[in-house]
């Protein structure tokens, strides 16, 4: 099991937009992968799943942990969390 | 007989037509089929399935949910309507979530109907979403129920629910999945009885420049017992199975609609309609002229916006620079604060989208204990509209204004325009001090870093407390330029607070007290050789306009849907008059009076 933490700096957060994006690139991989909102230290939930994922209420400015399970968790991991900090489709300082 | 009801206008414009119900109200045969069918055991109507094909039968739906879906977000993204296309990309990926299909699954299993697990899933999940704690967020699991609907439909073999003929569609809320399937021209007009100015189904309106009204108490209750007491008067019609639908009228500007308008009624909003269409055309066709009076004196027009996303609009409707760009955006709804670069961003969207020839005004953030935003920690005030907020948190630790002044020289180096900002809640010559001294500060830090920088920022401040008006000829001196805050202004000076209804009355611009009071404000930025704009609700409102500009001020600045009308109406009017106008106001005792001044002069722009 790996996991990364990584800071959400999209304006509005993991809204439904950049939310499908990050779904969708979740279920590319084999691996179990769950996202945690440490903000509210609420458990992990299923990264591949986006109801799941708006439901942990990811605002700006939080930073959630990425962790994945499986035969591809380090490259599903580091591709995330570089998807995340590029913004998932979305202009980010 | 014609029935009326009230109802709050979400988009303007009036239509007539047959009102369309959604959803469709059981006939009585289907109510009694359903009673029968709730009577007898449910296996004696429908074979019933094993568990097994029941599953598969859940499966299968979702799964042609989902391809429904994104058929329709590829439809429409091909239309060019990428925001709507978004929806159903996600609401497809929806149809097929593990937290609502194995959800549904898991109850199927467990011996509950398909249909109904479905339902109960979807309900669960939507709920979980709706507590939330983001309204963005939260939202959206509207669009969970919509999905849920959706694969219980095709469970139940039944098609969507669409109007059949041009219509005004009737509803508590519509759901997105049936605005985006209506056929085009098949709706006229939106009546809500629940729903909101930001419903998807009145954004929608606006786009399509139909009109819209939300709230309406009773509405249903009223469209039910007319269709009834219709039905129960044309035997014949019931009869023959198709009973007339019922007429209904929609004024979208005014917020009314009528049931069942008599020809009289009709007659009225014919006439409203096609005035809005004379009025919307005359006004369209200024809007590449500047702002000016009939006799070519120019007043600047500019726009109030609320985000970056706000520009394109202020721009579509002629705006010649943002007069106000509100900047709590960026602190609302977050955990920490924004950082220099994220602002700078958002500043240079909207400099680079107006050019260097259309200036925008920057308000530094108006926070206080009000707007609960947890990284400043402020504590929690008696009266946060009188207690420590704006400028008055500009020397605390979190250097909330020393980080935003920074971004905005930047933003303007980068943007390669000369930055415009203000400080809003100004009551001293202190105050103006402080502003100044954190913006040279600022620009001095960015320098010796050899970070980018605009050569210099036009600096003002917001007059919007009675202390600044007081002494402005002072303040004059100090800025290069005011921008007076009617709202804050009339709350202040009428020691009424803004969010109290019972006070309303005390809350109108328009009163003698708040008009001195600005002339007093433009006198002394006259002397200083200053410009004054005025940036609220006052400036967008025609008669506020016009009084406004006969004071002497020099630029207005309101929402991008109000240009057009604050733009005919002073082109309507030479100066001689506006300066007559605002002599006659000035001397008057009360609100009323001022209104009956300016009553004329807007008269002609309907004549």
């Amino acid at each position: 099991m790996k996991s990364r933490d990584v800071e959400i700096r999209n304006p509005s957060g993991l809204h439904a937009r950049p939310a499908v994006l990050f779904v969708r690139q979740a279920t590319t991989f084999k691996s179990s992968v769950t996202l945690q909102n440490l903000a509210t230290g609420k458990p992990p939930v299923d990264a591949k799943s986006l109801i799941a994922v708006l439901t942990a209420g990811v605002l700006t400015g939080t930073t959630v942990r990425i962790a994945a399970d499986g035969e591809d968790e380090t490259q599903a991991v580091a591709h995330l969390k570089a998807a995340i900090e590029g913004g998932l489709g979305e202009p980010v300082g | 007989m014609t029935i009326r009801i009230e109802a709050s206008a979400a988009a303007p414009g009036v239509a007539i037509g047959p009102a369309w119900r959604y959803p469709r109200r059981p006939t009585q045969e289907e109510t009694a089929a359903e009673h029968d069918r709730q009577r007898s055991s449910r296996g004696a109507v429908r074979p019933k399935l094993t568990k097994a094909q029941s599953v598969a039968a859940v499966t299968d739906a979702a799964h042609r949910a989902a391809d429904q879906l994104t058929a329709l977000a590829d439809r429409l993204s091909e239309a060019g309507r990428g925001d709507d296309a978004g929806i159903f990309g996600a609401q497809a990926m929806m149809a097929t979530d593990t937290a609502l299909l194995d959800e549904a699954i898991r109850r199927v299993r467990a011996g509950m109907d398909p249909v109904e697990a479905v339902a109960e899933s979807a309900t669960a999940a939507a709920e979980m979403l709706a507590a939330v704690d983001d309204e963005l967020l939260s939202a959206r699991s509207a669009d969970i129920r919509d999905v849920g609907a959706r694969i219980g439909r095709i469970l139940r073999g039944e098609q969507p629910e669409l109007p059949e003929r041009p219509s005004i569609a009737v509803a508590d809320d519509l759901p997105p999945s049936v605005t985006a399937e209506i056929p085009a021209g098949f709706l006229l007009g939106v009546a809500l009885a629940g729903g909101s100015r930001t419903s998807h189904a009145v954004i929608l309106a606006r786009g399509l420049g139909i009109p819209a009204v939300v709230g309406a108490a009773g509405l249903l209750e009223a469209v039910d017992a007319a269709t009834d007491a219709a039905v129960a008067a044309t035997d014949a019609a019931v009869a023959a199975g198709s009973p007339a639908p019922l007429a209904i009228a929609v004024d979208g500007s005014r917020g009314e609609i009528l049931l069942e308008p008599s020809d009289d009624d009709i007659g009225i909003f014919r006439g409203r309609a096609d005035e809005l269409a004379k009025r919307t055309r005359r006004a369209a066709a200024l809007r590449d002229r500047p702002g000016a009076t009939a006799d070519g004196e120019r007043v600047a027009l500019v726009a109030n916006i609320g985000t970056p996303d706000d520009a394109p609009r202020a721009l579509e409707a002629g705006a010649e620079g943002v007069g106000l760009f509100r900047t709590e955006f960026l602190y609302m709804k977050r955990l920490t604060p924004p950082t220099e670069h994220e602002q700078m961003l958002a500043y240079r969207r909207v400099m680079t989208a107006f050019g260097p020839d259309r200036p925008v005004v920057i308000r530094l953030a108006d926070v206080g204990g009000d707007k609960g935003i947890p990284y400043l920690g402020l504590p929690a005030e008696a009266d946060p509209f009188l207690g420590g907020r704006a400028t008055r948190l500009a020397d605390r630790p979190h250097d909330l204004m020393r980080r935003q002044l920074r971004a905005i020289w930047q933003a303007g180096a980068l943007a390669e325009v000369t930055p415009h900002a203000m400080a809003p809640m100004v009551a001293t010559v202190s105050d103006v001090k402080l502003l100044l001294q954190l913006r040279d500060e600022a620009r001095d830090d960015l320098r010796s870093k050899k970070l980018p920088c605009a050569g210099k920022m036009v600096t003002g401040i917001m007059v919007e407390t009675p202390s600044a008006a007081i002494i402005a000829a002072e303040l004059a001196q100090m800025v290069d330029f005011f921008s007076i805050g009617t709202n804050d202004l009339t709350q202040y000076l009428m020691a009424a607070d803004r969010a109290n209804a019972s006070l309303s009355s005390l809350q109108d611009a328009l009163h003698p007290s708040v008009l001195r009071t600005i002339a007093g404000v433009v006198r002394d930025a006259d002397s200083a050789g200053i410009p004054v704009a005025v940036c609220g609700e006052m400036a967008g409102d025609p008669a506020g306009a016009l009084i406004l500009v006969g004071l002497g001020v020099d630029e207005l600045s309101a929402d991008a849907g109000s240009l057009d009308g604050i733009r005919a109406a002073l082109a309507a009017v030479t100066r001689a008059e506006l300066d007559g106008l605002s002599t006659r106001a000035l001397a008057s005792v009360d609100a009323e009076s001022v209104r009956a001044i300016v009553e004329p002069y807007l008269a002609r722009l309907t004549g």
